[in-house]
């Protein structure tokens, strides 16, 4: 068994990191269980989506890629009830979409705020007026939203452009316009579609700095499906669809603390940032309760462990031998070994681990070969 | 929401270019309807004009009769008859000439026109703008007559208003005198009309047989003061028998126009043709509002996704079709005005442009609008918020 004492960097909240595996429903703006959709019907049926899970809390700012085609914007109409939810189940703004009444889709559609590509305003109108079509369907009369409509133009940089018609205005003004019709009624959740990709950098990065004004500021839930490298940085979960599979889903930051628990370790120091970074992203959150069996002596091991919190108790053939804590690991060899269990660990108070299975620890370094004879390397210089 | 966006204005004034040339697609279509509608009017109107200038409570006239323009005659005793019931002031044997009058000038071809005689002392007509009051003592000379001036130009005669005082011609192969014009109108059977003495038309039509004034054909009949018409008339019809069939003046005009109307092919054609005006309005205006909604489907769709109902929508398109309607009716009634001059110039029918029918046919542009803006609606309808992203 492992014996060496890792300590991990205190200023590294574990407790917070636990809590983000397993956030309240009631903070969870989507909440996606399994969603399944299909295009056409009978023989020309076509899933685009295969049972996709994603949970984002509140005031979180999600970013999706994934290549054309790989479901990512099916899955974000499907979020804007722009579209009915076939299988699944997929709650947003605490309501269950599969099987919604029209009525409550449109009072939903209400609390949220849509961004297109194609800005989609009217002509006749100026973009003032088009700003307001979306404060009138909020009840709201002209006079109390006029100003804020100013305000909002001003700041996206159009105060000189308030009462002009979209004729008028440039690519990237029309655009402007769009993002402050989509975001004037303050909505809880904001779908956008590669909103920056119109801007100058300048104005994008303003736009951007709005959007985390509102996530931060109103606990506003921002998914913004994009390509632009520029903005990747606002991201709270990056979330990455190929061929309608979320192939990872990132919370950048939870990773951001994976990855400096793991360079900690020995055994992954030689991996390459961007392979830690995976790595990370694999790792899971499993809890025991005090007295539980973690893992068992003579079983094949399959997991890695690393403890988030509480203490565990190790024994051999039935004795004790010692107790580790929070930050300790065991179980590493079974990474690569294919050995049974040479100790019995059990919980000795309530624990949680962050656990790294077999296989998507071998999925994440198949492709780095020079990375397990370094391990090989590392694990037979220990013996 | 006190102060809406008027969207539905704003989405149709804002292309002039495009306004103008909807407006004008409609009143295109409101034009089509008023022609139809005025010629199916023309025709009824000029058919029944004679009976509408008639000073009448009833008319009699032989049952088989079923049209004015059928020759179809009752004897002239049913007149005295009727004449003897204390009830009715007078019954006026009015006489009508209609294939046999053929009428030409020197050198031209004989056309037939419908004569009208009675008797030239007792007051048959009701004081109207036709102008043949005042000329009747002109016919006391035999060999003469009044000419419509809205007969057809090909009769010959200068029918305008600088026309001789006198003019010659040839009816029935006798020499006639035209000596004064009035105004009555043409209609489908007719083409021109002459007003005669009875005298005179004994004399040129003197084969109508035994006697030509033995056999009338329409008699006109005033009942007395405070008599009920309707009741005078069945009394009329059980004392005459089956040979004379007793009529109030407007339930004679509906049974000539339901005649025109349902019996012949004319005045289904008519209603066939206000139909295909009202037909290609709706397709004119469905084709501006669709166009409009095709071009904006990603707004429309948009706003979908904003949350609008399909309410708003229904209501947006209904306002928008409106508006056109208003738009397209009011150069459409002028030009329809200025059509219906030169046709009533040109034709001598007569096409009326009364309240109710502007009404009728406003209300038809309306409907027709309306009607093309919710077949267009389905177009809105399809916009799917799903296709934005």
């Amino acid at each position: 068994m492992p014996q060496d004492e890792v300590v991990i960097d205190h200023e590294i909240n574990l407790d917070e990191l636990i809590a983000s595996w397993d956030p309240d429903p009631s903070e969870l703006s989507i909440n996606a269980k399994y969603v399944s959709h299909f295009f056409g019907e009978g023989e020309t049926k076509k899933q685009v989506l295969f049972d996709n899970v994603l949970r984002v809390r509140r005031g979180e700012i999600v970013i999706m890629t994934g290549p054309s085609g790989s479901g990512k914007t099916t899955l974000l109409t499907l979020i804007g009830t722009l579209r009915g939810v076939q299988q699944g189940s997929l709650k947003v703004l605490g309501e269950e979409l599969r099987g919604i009444a029209p009525e409550a889709t449109n009072e939903l559609r209400k609390k949220i705020g849509f961004i297109f590509q194609a800005h989609n305003l009217f002509e006749s109108l100026t973009a003032a007026q088009n700003v307001g079509m979306s404060t009138e369907l909020q009840g709201l009369d002209s006079k109390t939203a006029r100003p804020r409509i100013e305000a909002t133009l001003k700041r996206l940089g159009l105060g000189h452009r308030v009462n002009y018609k979209p004729k008028s205005l440039s690519g990237g003004q029309k655009q402007r316009v769009a993002i402050a019709r989509g975001i004037i009624h303050q909505p809880r959740l904001i779908l956008a579609d590669e909103p920056t990709a119109a801007l100058d950098a300048e104005s994008g990065r303003e736009v951007v700095t709005m959007f985390q004004e509102m996530a931060r500021n109103d606990g506003c839930t921002i998914v913004i499906v994009t390509h632009d490298n520029r903005i990747l940085d606002v991201a709270d979960r990056i979330v990455s669809m190929v061929d309608g599979h979320i192939r990872s889903d990132v919370l950048v930051k939870r990773n951001a603390t994976m990855c400096r628990i793991l360079n900690e370790f020995a055994i992954f120091r030689s991996l390459t940032p961007k392979a830690i970074s995976e790595v990370a992203d694999k790792m899971d959150l499993r809890k025991y309760s005090a007295g539980e069996e973690i893992i068992r002596q003579g079983d094949t091991g399959q997991d890695f462990f690393v403890i988030g919190k509480g203490e565990v108790d190790i024994e051999i053939d039935g004795k004790w031998v010692n107790t580790l804590g929070k930050g300790a690991f065991f179980g590493e060899v079974s990474l690569i070994k294919q050995q049974p269990r040479n100790a019995t660990v059990r919980a000795k108070t309530e624990v949680a681990c962050f656990i790294l299975t077999k296989e998507e620890f071998q999925s994440v370094i198949d492709s780095s070969t020079s990375f397990e004879q370094e391990l090989r390397r590392a694990l037979f210089s220990r013996q | 929401m006190s102060l809406r966006t008027p969207l539905a204005w704003k989405n149709l004034t804002h292309d002039r270019r495009r306004l103008v040339l909807a407006t004008a697609g409609i009143a295109f279509a409101v034009m089509l309807m008023f022609q139809q509608r005025g010629f199916r009017h023309a025709l009824f109107d000029s058919t029944v004009e004679i009976v509408r200038v008639l000073d009448a409570d009833l008319i009699l006239f032989n049952p088989t009769r079923f049209a004015l323009s059928n020759e179809a005659r009752f004897p002239r005793e049913a007149i005295d008859v009727a004449t003897s019931n204390h009830q009715i002031a007078s019954v006026i044997p009015l006489y009508i000439e209609n294939l046999s009058a053929r009428l030409r000038v020197e050198g031209g071809r004989a056309r037939p026109i419908r004569v009208l005689a009675w008797d030239m002392n007792k007051p048959i007509l009701l004081d109207e703008e036709c102008q043949i009051i005042p000329q009747l003592f002109k016919l006391a000379r035999p060999g003469t007559a009044l000419m419509d001036r809205l007969s057809q130009k090909t009769f010959g005669f200068d029918l305008s208003k600088t026309a001789p005082d006198v003019q010659v011609g040839e009816l029935a192969n006798k020499k006639i005198e035209i000596v004064g014009l009035f105004r009555l109108g043409t209609d489908f059977a007719h083409e021109g009309n002459l007003i005669m003495s009875l005298d005179n038309f004994t004399n040129y039509f003197g084969y109508r047989n035994p006697d030509p004034r033995a056999i009338v054909d329409l008699g006109v009949v005033k009942v007395s003061p405070g008599e009920n018409p309707q009741e005078v008339a069945q009394l009329l019809e059980k004392q005459l028998g089956s040979q004379v069939r007793v009529m109030t003046k407007q339930a004679f005009i509906d049974r000539e126009i339901g005649f025109w109307s349902r019996s012949t092919p004319i005045g289904i054609i008519f209603t066939i043709g206000a139909m295909m005006g009202f037909a290609v309005g709706v397709i004119i205006c469905y084709q501006i509002l669709a166009n409009d909604i095709t071009e904006h489907l990603g707004e429309f769709a948009t706003l979908k996704a904003m949350g609008y109902r399909d309410r708003y929508f229904i209501g947006l398109v209904v306002r928008q079709s409106i508006y056109l309607s208003l738009f397209g009716f009011l150069p459409g009634l002028i030009a329809s005005w200025i059509l219906f001059w030169f046709n009533s110039n040109m034709t001598g029918l007569l096409t009326r442009l009364t309240w109710d029918r502007i009404l009728s046919i406003f209300v038809l542009t309306i409907l027709m609008c309306v009607v093309s803006g919710l077949l267009a609606l389905r177009k809105l309808m399809a916009a799917d918020p799903a296709s934005l992203f």
